[in-house]
């Protein structure tokens, strides 16, 4: 059995765009599901709004599409009213941290045991590139067309400040890593939070110089600083460059976590 | 095992031929039913877990079907007595 089985074979082809990253990340947490060994049956899938969001209508389990931003506060609900379900969280940049951001915190405040997987494309993908609270500075988008002025979201230290026992960053490039990841993360007790950036050829790409989709996976490629190379730089006191974000496991820990099945 | 483009499913990003390590994956120029044009095997026979797939009884590799977006990319079991290319690596 390979992950493709948790696929509704008569719902693919989906509705993401050609070169979309989102398909990639649902690959990678789909093979580590089904790495974990855990029935359809007791599995649930919760999403809320977005393009990201769209994903648990294509995996053959239990499935949620809720409202925007809410998808943490339904799947609490869920993993409250029976702890024996593995529920696993698929969202957007705009769901998680523009208008579920309160909902998010407190979710790593309580460490309730859930895996987020967020994909992150830095904008608003469905409603047509609106600029989200992950646009990088600079970046255009049609509500920055000067250059996004405000500076991003860092949405793994922001999970890690607030509590979450499990917190790591990949790209829709790192695959294998990823898949690693969002396994380490589902095996955890406790809020775990795996922040996957994709590319968006379509809202994001075409504004910001990457037209082709490889040229954005490029980007993402190179632009990936790896945690220990980075701790590494800070001892050696050189100057991390400007544009990179940190990949890797960021946080792991042990906190009394919540929901967890006796 | 093969290695098999689902024509139905496929884009056409061509992220396929950035990931693969045999380079396996061209662009191609044939078009499928929606227009739009699906990559090429170059002599699918080196992919690893094509040919060492039954032996070791495990994934290997896999970066491709992981990689693919649209979930086009899978492999399916030989027919019986097909005849099939051997590939030889220096």
């Amino acid at each position: 059995m390979s992950f493709e089985d948790w696929y509704r074979q008569d719902r693919l082809p989906h509705i993401f765009c050609a070169g979309c990253g989102n398909g990639t990340v649902i690959n990678c947490t789909l093979a580590a599901v089904e790495q974990m060994g855990w029935k359809q049956e007791e599995t649930i899938f919760v999403s809320g709004i977005g393009c990201s969001s769209r994903a648990s209508g294509y995996i053959l389990a239990d499935s949620l599409h809720t409202t925007h931003g809410r998808a943490l506060a339904f799947a609490t609900g869920v993993k409250m009213a029976n702890k024996g379900l593995h529920v696993v969280v698929f969202t957007g940049d705009g769901d998680l941290a523009a208008i579920g951001g309160n909902h998010f915190i407190h979710a790593c405040r309580r460490n309730i045991d859930l895996t987020v997987v967020c994909m992150n494309n830095q904008i608003y993908g469905m409603t047509g590139g609106q600029g989200s609270p992950t646009t990088p500075l600079g970046c255009l988008s049609s509500t920055t067309p000067y250059g996004c002025a405000e500076p991003p979201f860092d949405l793994c230290e922001l999970a890690a400040a607030a509590g979450a026992n499990y917190v790591s960053r990949w790209t829709s490039y790192h695959v294998k890593e990823l898949e690693k990841a969002v396994k380490a993360g589902l095996e955890t007790p406790g809020f775990s939070f795996i922040e996957a950036l994709v590319q968006c050829p379509t809202a994001f790409g075409r504004r910001n110089k990457f037209k082709q989709v490889a040229d954005h996976v490029e980007h993402l490629r190179s632009h990936s600083l790896l945690k220990a190379k980075r701790d590494r730089m800070i001892e050696n006191g050189e100057q991390i460059p400007a544009g990179m974000f940190v990949v890797g496991e960021l946080t792991r820990r042990n906190r009394p976590a919540m929901g967890v099945k006796p | 095992m093969k290695l098999a483009i689902d024509e139905n499913r496929c884009k056409g990003c061509n992220l396929c031929t950035k990931v693969c390590p045999y380079k396996i994956f061209k662009e191609g120029k044939k078009l499928n039913r929606k227009g739009v044009p699906i990559p090429e095997l170059d002599r699918p026979e080196r992919c690893a877990n094509c040919r060492l797939r039954n032996l070791y009884g495990r994934q290997l590799c896999g970066v491709c079907q992981l990689t693919c977006p649209d979930q086009a990319i899978h492999w399916i079991d030989e027919e019986p007595y097909e005849p099939h290319k051997v590939a030889i690596e220096y």
